[in-house]
């Protein structure tokens, strides 16, 4: 057997996943999207599905919010992680367990999370009803609208508490890796404590926040459970749109949910080549 | 132009028992070109890195021109550090490398520009400023990590082992290279090696670090000649150590007496002389009578194992003059009394 054909066989089993199930899917919504299911006799692709999505104001209201709510998140967490990679890769007393509660909520899932955030910042949640205790606020209702609001802050802290630990993983195993030398040369060579970060650290570890970054993005773009439970009901981000469309009781609107799945698997791929193509600039130039 | 000075310099790492440099003391003259030489975890980098600042000493001080400078910050200190491995910022074009300190600096990019042609000239690669370090060879890369850390024109340069990484006939180029640029530009440098080839092609003075401390610190054929005890003289490739008294000029072994040099030391101790400075043949002086124990020809030179009584010696000889020497046979031998020294225990 050649090494070739050893090499392949070895991938079948993640490739078949791959392939099968998501290219597989995306193949099948996008036919669907197109009004295309020979199945039940739809036998001439057409774009109405795209037309009407394209038409509806709520789809431009619902891309706005989704990609507001992955860029903010994104950014956020990239620049906390950072700073909690700055941290930990110095040494102190106890750094093991601070490291280790770091690192601890990337075992829990969104939806446990988003639950938490929930239960500590509605408006009936816990700091509202410390806050009225504590005589802040007079009713917990006076809380301010964290959760279900339009600025989506519920949404993007719930992004941000899960995604720091994730960045600031690979951001940290990232300066690790690069050591402490080539900003003690660039100390040396006259560079300030934040000239070095900015010149030389930076620049190193991009590449590791950059891919770190991108999967934060595409992933808080695409995710539907978060939006879904702490998100206002109008507009809603694009996943849930598309599930409701989905859901709707007029099939009709099921090509409209594929369409729009097809819209943000497109969007995802062209907003993460740019913001790939941006950062690179902006951090090298 | 500046005197460092480093003052019962020590440091000792969180959780280490043994100091990884203690007490250090050393005068470096202003423009001379010291090299630290020491086996690998010796200290040296430690060092080099106290005296730019990178790296706070447990106790003792670096003064510059009297000076203490352990407050001030790396980038005030006018010391620059050029790592073994080069470590140019991989991201950044050579021209961006070798003018990153003066745009540290704030110099106007015009200014910078101009700087930077002349650093390539200097440095012999006036073409390569567009090229990513990834491109450049290993001695490119050195040139280039050099021409980034003159173009702030330091008061002091630290070179961590300059040569080391370089193919054989890269080396002399280099040693020549960094020679000229130093005394060209008088900047007191000082760099570290465990190699001591490098420490005496490349410096002025060598001081030598065994254990964490300083044995000798003097010009580099003296480490030759006139080793402080019998470490000095092994770091150095010493071979020949012979117990005896040594009184009145005369040095008494098993074998016989030899006639010492003036200023050789008396009292109990051993006598050592260099492999290559045995003399074949007889003399007036010191001419003894030994049987070769083992030949190896190493191309420029032979190394012969000779029992002079209970005692084995080294000796090397030119290849020509060993050809016809075979293992057992008697050879004739004389010790200069200039190449002996005698160390006390």
């Amino acid at each position: 057997m050649s090494d070739r054909l050893k090499v392949f066989l070895l991938l079948l089993p993640a490739l078949s996943v791959i392939v099968v199930l998501f290219f597989g899917g995306l193949l099948i919504g996008l036919m669907r999207s197109f009004n295309y299911m020979p199945v039940i006799g739809l036998t001439e692709p057409d774009f109405s599905a795209y037309v009407s999505v394209f038409t509806d104001r709520e789809f431009y209201l619902s891309f706005m919010l989704t990609f507001y709510i992955a860029f903010v998140s994104t950014v956020i967490s990239s620049i906390l992680a950072i700073g909690a990679a700055l941290l930990l890769r110095r040494q102190f007393v106890g750094r093991a367990i601070v490291n280790f509660l770091f690192q601890l909520n990337l075992t829990v899932p969104h939806l446990v999370g988003a639950i938490g955030i929930l239960y500590l910042f509605s408006q009936s949640g816990s700091f509202a009803r410390l806050a009225a205790e504590w005589g802040m606020i007079a009713r917990p209702a006076e809380f301010p609208a964290l959760v279900f609001d339009p600025y989506a802050i519920g949404i993007i802290l719930q992004y941000v508490w899960k995604e720091v630990p994730f960045i600031g993983v690979i951001v940290l195993a990232n300066m690790q890796s690069i050591g402490e030398d080539y900003e003690s040369v660039a100390r040396s060579l006259g560079a300030n404590r934040w000239q070095s970060f900015r010149h030389v650290l930076l620049p190193l570890v991009f590449p590791g926040v950059l891919s770190a970054s991108v999967m934060v993005f595409a992933f808080t773009f695409g995710a539907y459970e978060i939006p879904a439970i702490l998100g206002a009901n109008y507009p809603a981000a694009l996943p849930v749109l598309a599930y409701r469309k989905y859901t709707d009781v007029d099939l009709a609107a099921r090509p409209e949910a594929m369409a729009m799945a097809i819209i943000i698997a497109l969007l995802s791929a062209v907003m993460i080549y740019f913001y790939v193509r941006y950062s690179r600039r902006r951090i090298r130039g | 132009m500046t005197h460092v000075s480093l003052q019962k310099l020590t440091k000792v790492y969180p959780g280490a028992t043994e100091p990884s440099l203690d007490r250090l003391s050393l005068e470096i003259p202003t423009g001379e070109l010291t090299a630290l030489l020491g086996p690998s975890g010796c200290g040296k980098t430690t060092t080099m890195k106290m005296i730019a600042g990178l790296l706070a000493p447990t106790s003792g001080d670096v003064t510059f021109d009297g000076r203490s400078v352990l407050k001030d910050k790396p980038e005030h200190r006018g010391v620059v550090m050029v790592f073994q491995n080069y470590l140019l910022f991989p991201y950044m074009s050579v021209a961006d490398n070798i003018g990153f300190g003066l745009k540290m600096r704030k110099v106007d990019k015009p200014q910078i520009e101009k700087r930077v042609a002349e650093m390539l000239e200097l440095v012999k690669l006036p073409d390569l400023g567009k090229r990513k370090p990834a491109e450049l060879s290993g001695g490119q890369q050195q040139r280039v990590a050099l021409a980034r850390a003159l173009i702030v024109q330091p008061n002091v340069l630290l070179l961590d082992e300059p040569l080391s990484n370089l193919d054989a006939h890269l080396r002399f180029e280099m040693r020549d290279l960094i020679r000229s640029l130093q005394q060209e530009m008088g900047i007191t440098t000082i760099f570290v090696t465990h190699d001591q080839e490098e420490a005496v092609v490349l410096a002025d003075r060598v001081a030598l670090i065994l254990d964490g401390c300083m044995k000798q610190y003097d010009r580099a054929d003296v480490f030759y000649k006139r080793p402080v005890d019998e470490a000095t003289a092994r770091f150095f490739g010493g071979q020949n150590f012979i117990q005896g008294v040594a009184g009145n000029g005369v040095f008494e072994a098993a074998f016989g007496h030899l006639e010492l040099p003036a200023e050789a030391a008396s009292g109990v101790g051993k006598l050592t002389f260099r492999p290559e400075n045995i003399r074949l043949g007889s003399a007036d002086r010191n001419t003894l009578e030994a049987t070769i124990a083992e030949k190896i020809y190493l191309g420029t030179q032979t190394r012969l194992k000779l029992q002079l009584g209970e005692e084995t010696i080294d000796l090397i000889a030119n290849p020509n003059d060993a050809e016809h020497l075979q293992p057992g046979n008697a050879l004739t031998i004389n010790l200069p009394p200039e190449a002996l020294w005698v160390l006390q225990s």
